[in-house]
């Protein structure tokens, strides 16, 4: 009993600690008034959300932070901590009161997605809040004081103090917001306000209580090291979200590669040019002939300058800002020659397609998209890729396994998800052998799901 | 230490009855006079970098002085030239004394490897069909006793030792093979029947299911694999044709060719819903571009179920089938027929196929070593194509064999596998071309620095290959 008292006193003077810094932080933020509003309209987000990577469906919850960006009650937060996988959003409001809320539209790229509070609940409880501004992110400097706000570790309404490290910082991630691409299109804020677990979502906000950016991630195994995406940024995709639920990007399939100091080998003029240093499979850049090793000297007539990895996603950005089915006019060098191609866009996809458990067979899959048949250099994105089998289950039983991809049912070939539901409904509603073929590694197989 | 306290048990004295069926033969006499039968061979791999030893057990095939290595015993990547300075020890002489060998190449129908000892130590080999029967011998019966012979260390001039064990069962898979309660062999060497009846070849590679407990892991299963001795052996009616399977050269052609790839056995109960009833079959993932198989006609997906008419037996477990039909095609020559009956659909299809000559392997494949940039460039085969899904008309550049470390290209980026595709911003269309481009940058000591366009994984990336 005695040993236990020490660590209990131990964590109160923690406690106490955390809560007098919290305390200095909003005191030296000159306890604006803009400082106080912003704190009324960060919110915590608890969710519940569903997920397919063990054979069947399951649920786990999970806490982030969201901040009210409109008086209707829209609320910005991750795309990592709300998707459409959540089946219930609740909010805490800064009242400590709970209000359910439902998903807008996320994008993934940008790691941001949009709430609505439930407007008739508010009314009907008679609660209020308020919501945030935001500052232009684009005149942020280094070292300028900025605060996070958030929920780390369940922590409710914790802020925290930091400078802005670097202002246009590039980091891409091809599975970073919950197995989707983050980061290709935009540049990101680099501050060393802590952020743990829990902030995600959270404002980044100046002394005057202006949203600067949205907390996102740490460095993993790094201190001090935290991003956030840019207001300005943030600002664009609440009003796609808002208008149609989804951003819309083109795609050209160009991978570029930061120049450096290729510029002599290229015999390039300096600052000009953006190495593609590679296109995807048939791409519309592929399509077109471009391959990598070739430098992109312009866009539509706009010269680019892709010397520094932080340069490429403004870059990127030009193409996946047009509407798709654009025509866009590169004039690309290789070697002496310098040639205009007309690359026609297509829509962005991201490389995970959509998840589904098919219960009575204990099979788990995802569809496979466009992106990651390329990437695996599949002959068309035709199939499901079993991400998870139930031992015991049909699927299981007959040997199917993580990983392979299932091309036909009954000699049907599965070009869509629906055509493999209503498969597993009819079997479901009448049970009888069910022939699979699935491809693994190129390696075809045949199996039958016993009911 | 049991093995070693059994090798004192061994007399010294010889018998000089070569009886092929000494029916009362005592052990010790029996054991001594096949032991002549067996030898240790040493070579050594030469890389850009080193020369590495291997040792393996082999056996003696003919009175030629043919040795017989296991399959593993040489990794099938590599190029023959690379293979070098063979020695073959006797068992239980000292190993100052070793005789040359010169190595033959690999039959593609057993794997194994064949190598000529020079003929000053041909007198002391006795091949091991000295030890057959007249009449052809009986299936191994469950519980008879067999043995063999181990062999030790370098270090203790491999001295040979014996090893026994009963019957455990027979399966086939596709040679009649015998698993026995214990080890019996070392792998690559020949069983016996108790009265010292060549019995078969002992094959490595099998492993054993164990749970492994610990003071921090609950139990953890795992396999263990005893890389010096095999309680499993092919019976030897079933691999004898195999010790006249010589090759003609080094790189083990002829070699007869079908082209498709990625054969999977196809279920029994996939069988029973196709209606095919008990028929055995094979699935063709994919049918290789311009191989014998696709002017033949046969698609992806078809259902192989019978060669020349003869239906594809049943085997236990399932993928057996597989190595079946590749023997089966192995064992023919090139400009043969095989007539496939294939299931497409609900359709049986009798398609007509003559077999060709392999295209050229990874171990045929040119290979050149640019030192002072670091890395070996090697030619790119049909091989690599099917790896990177390039068609026929796709194929160019060269692959980089092997990287040095910290090596220009291995500061650059560049990793064994990866496709070069340009050199200075230019296409390499062939090899040749691909190593006369390397070859100046490697005799230009004035050049600071140039790029290659690499591709990994189908996606490309330009490394720029510092050179000072």
């Amino acid at each position: 009993m005695k040993d236990s008292l020490l660590p209990s006193i131990t964590r109160k003077l923690l406690l106490c600690s955390v809560v007098f810094l919290t305390w200095s932080a909003v005191a030296e933020a000159g306890v604006s008034r803009g400082f106080n509003h912003l704190l009324d309209a960060v919110v915590r987000i608890d969710v519940r959300e569903e997920s397919f990577e063990s054979g069947a469906r399951r649920f786990s919850a999970g806490i982030g932070s969201g901040v009210i960006v409109s008086a209707d009650g829209l609320i910005l937060t991750n795309a990592h901590v709300a998707s459409p996988r959540s089946v219930e959003l609740s909010v805490t409001l800064a009242s400590l009161e709970r209000v359910n809320a439902t998903l807008v539209g996320w994008d993934h790229w940008t790691d941001l997605a949009l709430l609505r509070i439930d407007l008739a609940e508010v009314k009907r409880r008679g609660l209020t809040f308020t919501h945030a501004d935001f500052a232009n992110s684009d005149k942020l400097s280094p070292g300028q004081s900025v605060y996070a706000v958030g929920t780390p570790h369940g922590l409710t309404r914790t802020v925290t103090r930091g400078i802005i490290s670097n202002n246009r910082r590039y980091f891409a991630d091809n599975r970073g917001v919950k197995g989707y691409e983050t980061g290709l299109f935009n540049t990101w804020l680099q501050t060393d306000a802590a952020i743990n677990p829990g902030n995600s979502g959270g404002p980044l906000v100046d002394e005057k209580g202006r949203v600067v950016g949205i907390n996102s991630r740490g460095y993993l195994g790094a201190d001090n090291l935290a991003f956030a995406i840019p207001a300005n940024i943030a600002k664009r995709v609440v009003a796609g979200l808002t208008a149609e639920g989804a951003i819309t990007r083109s795609y050209v399939g160009i991978v570029p590669g930061a120049l450096l100091d290729l510029e002599g080998f290229y015999a390039l003029k300096q600052n000009t040019g953006l190495l593609i240093n590679s296109v995807d499979p048939g791409s519309p850049a592929a399509k077109v002939g471009l391959r990598g090793g070739d430098i992109v000297l312009s866009i539509n007539g706009t010269p680019v300058d892709g010397r520094f990895p932080e340069q490429l996603p403004p870059i990127l950005n030009i193409i996946a800002s047009l509407p798709v089915g654009s025509s866009v006019k590169l004039v690309v060098k290789r070697g002496e020659q310098t040639n205009t191609s007309v690359v026609v866009t297509e829509k962005l996809e991201s490389r995970q397609g959509e998840e589904w458990a098919f219960e009575k067979w204990g099979l788990t899959v995802r569809k496979v998209s466009r992106a990651y048949a390329r990437e695996n250099q599949l002959d068309d994105d035709t199939g499901l890729l079993v991400i998870g089998v139930q031992p015991g289950f049909p699927a299981a039983v007959a040997g199917v396994g993580r990983g392979d991809i299932i091309t036909k049912i009954n000699r049907e070939r599965v070009a869509s998800l629906e055509l493999a539901k209503t498969m597993h409904a009819a079997f479901v509603a009448k049970p009888a052998p069910t022939l699979l073929e699935t491809e693994t590694d190129r390696r075809v197989s045949l199996y039958i799901l016993k009911p | 230490m049991i093995k070693t306290l059994r090798l004192f048990l061994l007399p010294l004295t010889v018998s000089l009855l070569a009886c092929a069926v000494a029916r009362a033969a005592d052990l010790p006499a029996l054991f001594a006079e096949r032991a002549k039968s067996v030898v240790a061979v040493e070579f050594f791999t030469e890389s850009e970098l080193d020369r590495r030893p291997s040792i393996t057990a082999a056996f003696v095939a003919d009175v030629d002085g043919t040795l017989v290595l296991p399959r593993a015993a040489i990794n099938t990547f590599l190029p023959p030239s690379k293979l070098k300075d063979f020695r073959v020890y006797l068992p239980g002489r000292p190993v100052s004394d070793y005789a040359q060998g010169e190595y033959l190449g690999q039959d593609p129908v057993s794997g194994w490897h064949f190598v000529r000892v020079e003929a000053k130590l041909r007198a002391s080999l006795v091949p091991v069909t000295a030890f057959t029967p007249a009449s052809s011998a009986s299936e191994p019966a469950i519980g008879e006793e067999f043995w063999g012979i181990g062999l030790r260390g370098k270090d203790e001039d491999f001295k040979p030792y014996f090893m026994a064990g009963r019957v455990s069962h027979l399966q086939q898979m596709p040679e009649r093979t015998v698993v026995a309660q214990t080890e019996i062999a070392a792998p690559g060497l020949p069983v016996f029947s108790r009265d010292g009846v060549f019995a078969g070849v002992a094959v490595g590679g099998f492993g054993q299911s164990f749970i492994q407990y610990s003071r921090n892991e609950r139990g953890q299963s795992v396999m263990l694999v005893n890389p010096e001795e095999s309680s499993v052996f092919q019976i030897a009616a079933d691999v004898t044709p195999w010790l006249t399977r010589i090759p003609a050269s080094p790189s083990g052609r002829p070699i007869a060719w079908l082209g498709v790839y990625g054969l999977q056995p196809m279920d029994p109960e996939v069988a029973t819903f196709l209606k095919l009833d008990q028929q055995s079959g094979c699935v063709v993932s994919e049918v290789l571009e311009g191989s014998p198989a696709e002017v033949a006609g046969v698609k992806n997906r078809d259902i192989i179920l019978a060669l020349d008419g003869q239906p594809l037996p049943r085997f236990k477990p399932d993928r057996v089938v597989v190595g079946f039909v590749d023997r089966d095609i192995s064992m023919r020559k090139p400009g043969e027929t095989v007539t496939l009956t294939v299931l497409r659909g609900s359709e049986r299809l009798e398609l007509k196929s003559t077999l060709v000559e392999q295209p050229k392997l990874l171990r045929e494949a040119d290979r050149t070593y640019f030192e002072r940039i670091g890395f070996t460039a090697r030619e790119f085969v049909y091989g690599d194509g099917i790896m990177r899904r390039v068609k026929l008309a796709g194929r160019k550049g060269v692959i980089a064999n092997f990287v040095k470390n910290n090596s220009p290209a291995g500061t650059a980026g560049l990793q064994p596998e990866d496709w070069i595709q340009e050199v200075d911003g230019t296409e390499v269309k062939t090899y040749a071309e691909a190593v006369a481009k390397l070859a100046a940058i490697e005799a230009d000591t004035a050049r600071n620095e140039f790029v290659l366009l690499t591709s990994r994984n189908g996606e490309t990336s330009v490394l720029r290959v510092k050179l000072k």
